[in-house]
């Protein structure tokens, strides 16, 4: 990026990012230096890749003219802990209206690729239009600035994620990489598509410790465009350590807002593997498809249970002291560590173990590093397989697929393959397609066509306003069981002032652990960006352009075809409430409609105009 | 009077999971925090009789007291 000003929120105009268009169809590459608009633009991620999606009408993902965006946040590849985050951006082939049209997207991952990217030149990357055979790219620095190449892939087409990115090594050793894997490639089939991204752990290890930008099919749609992977190449940068990013990056640390994510040997919480703990004591851990049975069926995943037969190591991200990876192995008959399984994180652990009936660690681990492998977003893939086996168990006697029921590991596994080898297109379609399809959408658990995460909708109606999948942008989930908020006035304003401020992180380039619960609207934010850029930007100013951000989000869904309507959570919850999970009721039809109306009548006056 | 104390996740490391324990009238939920020496870092909340509790609630005698770590997704 090019900066002329210290003032990116009053002139967001002395600043450039660096952009490169590939046309895949002509195979014409062109760099720019693109003002920036606001400061959404400045900050980049979602926040720019919007406003750009914005400008196109787009009435199915699969076409020409729908771009797909990478790009990376202001602060990635900076010294700043946790600037990792690449972001993959277009018009999704999963979430979508009733009506038909693609939902814009954004999906994000850690891993070293951005980092990369970043350290070639380039801050953003368009692909438009689709390459006839598959390709991949590299993007390279060089003196006279950053070089785009496409090269054929016609090797690469039908590995693994993991095994493309090891491919891929052997001839750019210095390199870092994104790739699909063959759900991506199998697009048509498969709309769940996650792209892989590398990290220094997987290239180093060569075990398969990817890191996941999963969410909303954006592997898909890389797959659509006949792209398998992209190559980042250029030395590292990580730049110097100032004392004001020191003192930020202790405080990650030693401040207390990332203790429950650290690792249990510092001290530190555990990871997000802990929220099965929390959760269970109010009956409120998803099961058989989101229907919690009030028995202790979840603790059999506590990792305290899973710590006695498999070895748990704590690793990290580059450069990064959070250290929230739990990754799991066999343990041999000696106690020393035996093969890679999966890395344990509450949502795939979850969504492919509890929720689909599978109790057993090393089952569940399979599962997960099987979905990894062929490149699917487990939180939709999760979701869609549980629906189908409450499916199977509400029709015994017509059952679909393989007829699989919950805790089925050899049935589901074979769901998980197929799904992943795009021959499955009722599991790799979502649940909303094959829930309408079989006309029982009460119990599919997505919202707005996107599956939702591993936190029950009883506990989470902030669900319906989230932009880009359940958890990650609207922060709500736990503003009932850990807040013990159950009246109308803390849920209106939680979604409507404090809980979307998550979505900062997936413009700036860092991830949600540096501090979950403020958002980049925080001095710590602020004195990084004096200290990086020499930037003189406020609280309100980075607030404010992330609540322009979502409200963006919000607006694009109305664009695409969303009625109020749609903005609804599975009808199960209402029409047959769960009653093990031990919590207030805040999800009654009743406190939904007061609820509705009185978030839109916040949000909706502030639409107007917002994509003019 | 008697409280029946519950931890959760890793509060139970090198302590408990349930309990029933001694403390004087007028003990509130960040005094049994304190006696039991959990991480203040990692204090998520607390349930009185399953509703959230504040830390300085005033427990009764016989209540059943849970204390949670934080929560976090991802």
């Amino acid at each position: 990026m090019k900066f002329n000003t210290k003032d990116p929120a009053a002139n967001p105009a002395g600043i450039f990012y660096k952009r490169g268009t590939i046309d895949l169809a002509s195979g014409e590459i062109s760099m720019a230096d693109v003002p920036c608009r606001n400061l959404e633009d400045v900050l980049g991620g979602f926040g720019r890749s919007f406003q750009d999606l914005a400008g196109r009408k787009i009435e199915t993902a699969y076409c020409d003219e729908n771009p797909l965006i990478v790009n990376t946040g202001l602060l990635t590849g900076s010294s700043v802990m946790t600037a990792l985050r690449t972001y993959f951006s277009g018009y999704s082939p999963i979430k979508g209206s009733k009506v038909g049209r693609p939902a814009a997207m954004w999906s994000t991952g850690s891993g070293k690729f951005g980092a990369k990217l970043k350290w070639t030149g380039l801050d953003e990357l368009i692909f438009e239009n689709r390459a006839e055979k598959p390709i991949y790219v590299v993007i390279r620095e060089s003196e006279a600035g950053p070089v785009v190449e496409v090269k054929p892939a016609a090797h690469l087409l039908g590995l693994s994620t993991h095994a493309k990115i090891m491919a891929l090594q052997q001839d750019y050793p210095d390199a870092h990489f994104a790739a699909i894997g063959q759900a991506g490639e199998n697009w048509q089939n498969n709309y769940m598509g996650a792209v892989a991204l590398s990290t220094e752990n997987q290239l180093k290890s060569k075990e398969d410790k990817c890191r996941f930008a999963g969410r909303g099919g954006m592997g898909s749609l890389m797959g659509y465009k006949n792209i398998l992977a992209l190559v980042a190449q250029s030395s590292d940068k990580p730049g110097k350590l100032s004392s004001a990013v020191k003192r930020a990056n202790l405080n990650v640390i030693k401040g207390g807002g990332s203790a429950r994510i650290q690792p249990l040997s510092r001290g530190g919480g555990g990871g997000t593997w802990a929220a099965y703990d929390v959760l269970q004591e109010f009956n409120a851990v998803p099961l058989n498809n989101f229907r919690p049975q009030g028995n202790d069926l979840p603790e059999k995943l506590f990792r305290e249970n899973v710590e006695c037969e498999y070895d748990i190591k704590s690793e990290a991200c580059y450069r990064c002291g959070i250290t929230c990876h739990n990754n799991i192995s066999e343990k041999r008959a000696d106690g020393s560590r035996g093969e890679f399984l999966a890395k344990f994180d509450y949502e795939p652990l979850n969504l492919l173990g509890t929720n689909l009936g599978i109790h057993a660690a090393g089952q569940a681990a399979r599962l997960i590093q099987l979905g990894d492998n062929y490149g699917m977003d487990a939180i939709s893939l999760g979701v869609t397989i549980s629906y189908a086996l409450a499916y199977n168990q509400r029709h015994p006697q017509s059952t679909i697929l393989n007829g699989a029921t919950f805790g089925d590991y050899a049935k589901i596994r074979e769901l998980i393959i197929q799904a992943g080898e795009g021959q499955l297109p009722q599991i790799g379609q979502g649940s909303m397609r094959l829930s309408a399809s079989l006309a029982e959408t009460a119990y599919a658990y997505h919202v707005k066509g996107l599956e939702i995460a591993a936190y029950q909708p009883e506990t989470n109606p902030g669900y319906i306003w989230a932009i880009a999948g359940g958890h990650m942008s609207m922060g709500s989930y736990g503003l009932l069981t850990r807040e013990g908020k159950a009246d109308i006035e803390s849920w209106v304003k939680g979604i409507t002032e404090d809980k979307l401020h998550i979505v900062g992180f997936d413009m700036i380039g860092l991830c949600k652990f540096f501090d979950i619960a403020k958002g980049i609207g925080t001095q710590m934010v602020v004195d990084c960006l004096k200290s990086e850029f020499g930037f003189e930007v406020s609280i309100d100013d980075l607030r404010a352009a992330v609540r322009r951000a979502f409200l963006r989000g919000l607006a694009l869904e109305f664009r695409q075809g969303y009625t109020k309507a749609e903005f609804c959570l599975p009808a199960e919850v209402h029409e047959n409430p769960n009653p093990h999970i031990k919590l207030p009721n805040i999800t009654s039809p009743e406190f939904i409609a007061e609820l509705e109306k009185r978030v839109w009548q916040v949000f909706e006056p502030e639409l107007v105009g917002l994509l003019d | 009077m008697k409280i029946n104390v519950k931890l959760i996740g890793l509060f139970q490391t090198g302590r408990f999971k349930q309990q029933e324990l001694d403390y004087p009238v007028d003990t509130k939920v960040q005094d049994v925090f304190a006696d039991l020496q959990l991480p203040q870092q990692h204090f998520g909340f607390a349930l009185i009789n399953g509703i959230h509790a504040a830390r300085d609630a005033v427990l009764a005698e016989g209540d059943h007291l849970v204390l949670l770590p934080l929560l976090g997704g991802g």
